[in-house]
């Protein structure tokens, strides 16, 4: 068996694990405000992922880029979400509660499938060396999976935004384990990334609710309206 | 470590603690439950006064049970007083009768228990008896999946499946602790353990409500000291999960230089332990029946993603 990691690699591996059972419940959680919930958390749980590596590695850059991490997808992006959604009452008119394609039990079952195959697909690059610690990346790898079943499951269009903002969060994952040194400006230009993500959902929300009434998008069925 | 204690009285203690132990470790339970819910709660040592009084009372059988209805419980019993044997409970080295068997014999004994709990709930005839024992039988059935997962992590971590080598793995570094892996697969335990001492998801432990009972119910045709024998079982079965997390999976302090100071350390950690699942069991809604099988998926995927971390993820 591989010898135990270093207790900072193993919190790194912990947290990414901590963040991949997030997606799953994400992807199990009916509610779209339980899964922006949920994604707060993850996004949290990234800005401390980010403390952590800044502390092994000594990378003072990374304490900014929690700090702005923190600010954008733990409190900006949810609470745009939120108002984006309305009061809670609404949610269950709006086509958004419980908008599975496949039931909860065979979505979840499905991403184990991709889960493994994340894990296969990274574990198979045989990245090996102490400053990417190998688990965190494979990880990263099921979360865009999960992510990607998140998004095709739900038909509703919040479902699926929170869909691609977690995905962004794997990827941030993956960019903090496997170059932990990038300039604060390239990963300043992810985030930015996200904002412009999350404006264009949020217009798409918008239109889409504006002329179907509805967040559901089991009616778009045509190419063409 | 603890030359002055030899070798077969240490033994002889894991039992004995294990065996005397457990109706207390019910009792603290009750009482830290009773005192979340606002109410005094029964006295810690109820237990015991509860189990001598049932042994004192007669015990009958219901016309055209067999003989096993009466041999099961103490058979039950004698199974899980021969599991204190195999897992490290005061020792952190393993004694000779330790190496007897695995995890999986540990498992084996603990399900040869409940089989005969449930053969015997069958032999009476009773329909919430015979209830309880399909819904025992059928709810491990679930279970068993996220258990065989577990051992798997077990084994890829340690390379045995032997208890003694994973608390001694999991002993040996930082590192070990905080994998992954081993935190994923020790949840995933603890889960079942709350699942197989009925705390949560859809039983109330000491309830009289038949639609939520699973165990309870199989000893309902049973009394005097047979009925204190089958509930003296499921408080050691307790007291023995709650070892193998404390002991096997969180590996906590055992380098303790004497074994009577290990006992007492035993009964805190599993009192430690019993006030976690008293405020979980406190704090968490029951869920209908059927909702079990999405609880046991989410152990089976803390224990799936357990071993994929490991054979896949290389950590």
């Amino acid at each position: 068996m591989n010898p135990a990691p270093g207790v900072y690699q193993g919190a790194a591996d912990v947290i990414a694990a901590l963040m991949l059972l997030l997606e799953f419940g994400m992807l199990r959680q009916a509610l779209v405000r339980d899964q922006v919930r949920l994604y707060a958390t993850q996004s949290a749980l990234i800005s401390v992922l980010a403390i952590v590596i800044a502390a092994d590695r000594n990378l003072p850059d990374l304490y900014a880029l929690a700090a702005l991490s923190a600010a954008l997808k733990v409190f900006a992006v949810p609470l745009v979400l939120r108002r984006l959604l309305g009061p809670p009452a609404v949610e269950e008119t709006r086509g958004v509660a419980g908008s599975y394609t496949l039931s909860p039990a065979s979505a979840v079952l499905a991403s184990i499938v991709l889960a493994a195959f994340g894990f296969f697909c990274f574990g198979s690059l045989g990245i090996h060396s102490a400053q990417a610690p190998a688990l965190a990346l494979s990880i990263a790898g099921a979360m865009v999976f999960v992510a990607f079943v998140l998004m095709i499951v739900r038909r509703d269009v919040a479902s699926q935004a929170i869909g691609f903002f977690s995905l962004e969060n794997a990827i941030s994952l993956a960019s903090l384990v496997l170059a932990a040194e990038l300039p604060l400006l390239l990963e300043t230009a992810f985030l930015f990334d996200l904002l412009l993500a999350v404006v264009v959902f949020g217009m798409l929300i918008r239109a889409h609710h504006a002329r179907a009434e509805s967040l559901s998008t089991a009616d778009l069925t045509r190419l063409r309206g | 470590m603890s030359a002055a204690v030899p070798i077969p009285v240490i033994q002889l203690l894991q039992v004995l603690t294990v065996a005397l132990g457990a109706p207390g470790l019910m009792g603290v339970i009750a009482k830290v439950e009773a005192r979340l819910q606002g109410r005094r709660g029964p006295r810690v040592l109820q237990p015991y006064y509860d189990l001598a009084k049932l042994c004192r009372k007669e015990a009958l059988a219901p016309a055209g049970a067999s003989w096993v209805f009466l041999a099961a419980p103490p058979a039950a019993v004698a199974a899980y007083l021969t599991i204190p044997l195999l897992i490290p409970v005061l020792t952190t080295y393993g004694l000779p009768l330790g190496y007897m068997g695995d995890i999986l014999g540990g498992g084996f004994l603990l399900s040869l228990a409940g089989f005969l709990v449930a053969t015997a709930a069958l032999e009476t005839g009773s329909p919430y008896a015979q209830l309880g024992s399909s819904r025992a039988k059928t709810f491990s059935a679930i279970t068993e999946p996220v258990v065989l997962f577990v051992v798997f992590t077990v084994a890829l971590l340690t390379g045995t499946d032997l208890p003694y080598a994973l608390a001694a793995t999991v002993r040996s570094s930082a590192g070990e602790v905080v994998r992954p892996a081993h935190l994923l697969a020790s949840a995933a335990l603890f889960m079942v353990i709350l699942h197989e001492t009925g705390r949560i998801p859809v039983e109330t432990h000491t309830g009289t409500n038949e639609f939520g009972m699973i165990e309870e119910a199989r000893s309902f045709e049973h009394s005097g000291p047979y009925l204190a024998l089958l509930k003296w079982g499921s408080m050691l079965k307790q007291f023995i999960l709650f070892t193998i997390l404390a002991d096997v999976f969180l590996a906590s302090n055992q380098r303790l230089g004497a074994v009577l100071l290990a006992i007492v350390a035993l009964l805190a950690k599993a009192v430690a332990v019993g006030c976690v699942v008293a405020v979980i069991d406190d704090s968490f809604a029951k869920l209908r029946l059927f909702k079990i099988t999405e609880y046991a998926s989410a152990a089976f995927l803390l224990a799936v993603l357990g071993v994929f971390t490991l054979y896949l993820g290389g950590g």
